[in-house]
């Protein structure tokens, strides 16, 4: 009945650096498919910090699914200009985005999916549109070319209308490099997500500064009262048989 | 505080306190009792062995209903067999709890095989492989079986509301639906004795159709939540602690929750309740309990005078049929399998199925009426980083307080329906950021950071009131992988129901707009983004209770007219579907039918 775990590449074992993330993989894979009950609580709360960013942009591109070498090229430049690296986390490509996109339009449909129709197509268009203008595909284009081309399909609301199908592609790339990046060890750290851990002791989340941020320091209380004031005065006391039945 | 339960695997009841409730001896016996059957050492040769053997009472079904049902039967002293489709589960081993998306394939994300996710504690969906249904053409329905030990109670989301008086009176209050045979009074001291047995948190708020219970404390709101009540006082709408079936604090030797708010993983220290952590061990500690995985039930066998003799089951392994016999029979497969089981049980003396006499078996199929909208609130958005997971759900609920409005006829459809909010800084997962932002670059990055935790998202679960349309039957065209017939489905929505939706998402609108958000999604779809038939997952009512035999199939004891030792616990008995999620009414009905069963027993009425 479970998912089947489907590795996103096998890694050749000539290439040395490879080698220490094979054996991160590996861990996590026993991590992924062992009953995470089994493992020390410390073990599962510091993997998120353990965990280094597999992936480097740079390295040999995993063995694709979906995409072929030059629409992983350009997912991948398209990724970083959607999440660049900023002071606090790495960029997309470098917490692994475009391979999670790869495996995810392979698991939502593959080649014959409507997701990797829009996607793909989008890519092909990008291209398109870059050879027109600039007589290069995408990732041959220099940054400025780049930003300019991007600029028409970013924002849905001034994007022109003719160009929607665009626009649809990019929002939808966009959507899978946000939720590849926050769903990777990176994106937690940058948020940060600090929960996925047992407590004793629920007092609410949120400090009292933020509550004192929101106006809410009081709400509980203030409700209640106002709750109890408008049973009191008969609302939402209601009527046993309305129709006389 | 240290957790111990976290390192011995092999027995959650080692570990456990036992100030109150159980004993220490009897939780060893459950522990002990339930890790042999888990690995079919103690019970295994029992179900190979040749030698004929006749149970006080075969249940089929292992979740909330057939949980109860074993739990109040062997402690009754009765004998009890257990049959369940699925394998066993168990969370101490099973739960996905502590893991993190990139550990899971494809980030946990949905697949058919996993409809709610990699992590989600439950086994089945809506498609089962080898199980097919059929739905009549140009209609839509979703059957959801949970093929594991204790079936949909590992991933329900732990809503425990108890139905009140106007639920179980519907028809005498507005003139449609199907009165219950008894009232809510009959039912409240079987919903207390079953909140005190599972642990539901909640507030005493003495609201008139929203009763109060044995309530353990609730846990304090998170921060969208207050701004949710302070939304709801500027629309006067109630906006009250919720009720949940998760412990706040130690009971019967179960740890209090850890609030890491991963509750439909199936909770790896049995702070919530599912039939597997909470039902079935005290019911092995008798020793009275036998539980066959892998059992897929074919038929109730019937004898000459029309009774129940036993059931025949297909044993999933072997692919051979198995038959046992018993003195009682107790259903409780989830509402749409019992149906079928009923309807393929055919005999001489039951041509039309078992207990349908009436023709009533599979008619009047309900679920809740169901429409989201999401929303965005700036407010939210900046905010510093903390922990907010708590308990696996909402902690604040909106029941149903427009009574008055309907008592003066301004709104075009009856009944009513809760609001269950979400939103907070919860794990992110692969669609934690759809659809929120636009642009691209380092702005982006920023943006999507600081409207983590600024999502809010408002489901609405209404009433449906039963209809003619809305039913199951068998479909001999088609069998599953076992050789039964399988049912096939009519669904049908009336103008009520989608008047609800299109109340519900606007209702949800003016919340998130009074909160200063704004809308970025609604549930897709023609009519107000209403749910599809069996979506909800709260298929109910197609084998009812009442009072006339002509109109019910069951009893007002859940018993069969006319096949004396049957009897249905599950969801299929229910006349109505209040709006409050049905497994707290089942646990507590079962508790009922059980108690009867027992007392039956001793008198050898059946």
């Amino acid at each position: 009945m479970e998912t089947k775990t489907k590795r996103p590449s096998t890694p050749s074992p000539s290439a040395k650096p490879r080698n220490t993330r094979i054996a991160r993989r590996d861990l996590l894979k026993t991590m992924g498919l062992a009953p995470a009950a089994l493992l020390p609580l410390s073990a599962l709360t510091a993997s998120a910090a353990s965990v280094a960013s597999p992936t480097p942009a740079s390295s040999p591109a995993p063995r694709l699914k979906v995409l072929n070498p030059h629409e992983f090229a350009t997912v991948t430049v398209l990724s970083d200009w959607i999440l660049p690296a900023d002071e606090r986390s790495s960029s997309a490509s470098q917490a692994g985005v475009p391979a999670f996109i790869d495996d995810w339009l392979d698991f939502q449909g593959g080649r014959e999916g409507f997701l990797s129709d829009e996607l793909r197509g989008g890519l092909t268009w990008l291209d398109l549109e870059s050879n027109r203008l600039h007589g290069h595909d995408f990732i041959a284009c220099s940054r400025l070319q780049q930003q300019s081309l991007l600029d028409r399909i970013a924002w849905p609301d001034r994007a022109d209308p003719a160009e929607s199908h665009a626009v649809a592609f990019f929002s939808r790339l966009r959507d899978l490099v946000l939720g590849g990046f926050y769903s990777s060890p990176e994106g937690v750290k940058d948020l940060p997500y600090l929960g996925n851990k047992m407590i004793p002791v629920w007092t609410g989340g949120a400090p009292p500064e933020v509550l004192q941020k929101l106006g809410v320091t009081n709400e509980e209380a203030e409700y209640q009262k106002w709750f109890r004031r408008r049973q009191a005065e008969g609302h939402w006391v209601q009527q046993w048989y309305y129709q006389g039945k | 505080m240290a957790r111990a339960f976290f390192i011995s695997r092999e027995c959650p009841y080692l570990n456990r306190k036992t100030t109150r409730g159980m004993c220490y001896s009897a939780a060893f016996g459950a522990c002990r009792a339930y890790a042999q059957a888990r690995d079919g050492n103690a019970f295994s040769f029992m179900a190979h062995t040749h030698v004929p053997q006749k149970y006080d009472v075969v249940i089929i079904g292992s979740g909330a209903g057939g949980g109860m049902a074993a739990y109040i039967l062997t402690r009754a002293g009765a004998r009890c067999l257990m049959l369940e489709a699925g394998d066993w589960f168990d969370t101490a081993r099973d739960s996905k709890m502590m893991m993190w998306p990139w550990q899971a394939p494809h980030r946990g994300a949905a697949t058919p095989a996993k409809p709610f996710g990699y992590f989600d504690g439950c086994v089945g969906g809506w498609q089962v492989p080898g199980e097919p249904y059929t739905v009549a053409t140009g209609e839509q329905f979703m059957w959801w079986r949970g093929r594991m030990l204790g079936g949909r109670t590992n991933h329900w989301g732990r809503i425990a509301l108890r139905w009140g008086p106007y639920d179980f009176k519907p028809y005498s209050r507005d003139g449609l639906g199907f009165d219950w045979p008894f009232p809510y009074e009959e039912m409240a001291p079987y919903y207390s004795k079953t909140e005190k047995l599972i642990g539901v948190f909640g507030s005493h708020e003495n609201m008139e159709n929203a009763p109060d219970g044995e309530f353990l404390p609730p846990p304090k709101p998170r921060a969208h939540e207050l701004l949710i009540q302070r939304a709801a006082r500027k629309l006067t709408l109630p906006c009250i602690p919720s009720r949940l079936s998760i412990l706040t604090q130690s009971i019967h030797g179960r740890p209090a929750c850890g609030y890491c708010g991963q509750c439909g993983r199936g909770c790896a220290t049995s702070s919530n309740f599912s039939s597997p952590t909470v039902l079935l061990p005290p019911a092995l500690a008798t020793g009275r309990l036998e539980i066959r995985t892998g059992a897929m039930a074919r038929e109730i066998l019937t004898g000459p005078d029309g009774n129940a003799t036993g059931v025949s089951y297909i044993d999933k392994k072997t692919r051979k049929e198995v038959t046992v016999r018993a003195r009682v029979v107790v259903v409780a497969a989830s509402a749409c399998e019992s149906a079928r089981l009923l309807l393929n049980s055919q005999s001489s003396r039951h041509p039309d199925g078992l207990a349908n006499s009436s023709g009533i078996v599979g008619k009047y199929l309900m679920d809740t009426v169901g429409s989201d909208v999401g929303g965005y609130v700036p407010d939210l958005s900046g905010l510093p980083p903390f922990n907010e997971d708590g308990v696996g759900g909402m902690h604040v609920y909106l029941p149903w307080g427009n009574y008055d409005k309907q008592l003066r006829h301004e709104l075009d459809f009856p009944r009513g329906y809760h609001i269950e909010p979400g939103g907070g800084r919860g794990m992110p997962g692969p669609h934690s950021f759809g659809g929120m932002h636009d642009g691209y670059g380092v702005r982006l990055k920023q943006e999507a950071r600081r409207g983590f935790g600024a999502g809010v998202g408002f489901s609405g679960r209404g009433e449906m009131i039963p209809n003619e349309n809305c039913y199951c039957e068998i479909d001999r065209s088609v069998v599953d992988e076992w050789g039964i017939p399988v049912l096939k489905f009519h669904w049908k929505w009336s103008d009520y129901e989608i008047n609800m939706a299109r109340h519900m998402q606007q209702t949800f609108e003016e919340l998130i707009v009074t909160m200063g958000g704004k809308v970025t999604y609604k549930s897709p779809g023609p009519h107000w983004g209403i749910s599809r038939g069996g979506e909800i997952i709260h298929e109910v009512g197609t084998v009812r209770c009442g009072n006339d035999r002509r109109t019910s199939p069951l009893n007002s004891w859940c018993q069969s007219w006319e096949c004396k030792n049957l009897f249905v616990t599950d969801g299929a008995p229910l006349v109505s579907n209040a709006d409050k999620n049905p497994t707290l009414t089942i646990l507590a009905l079962a508790w009922r039918t059980s108690e009867n069963i027992a007392r039956m027993m001793r008198r050898k009425e059946v």
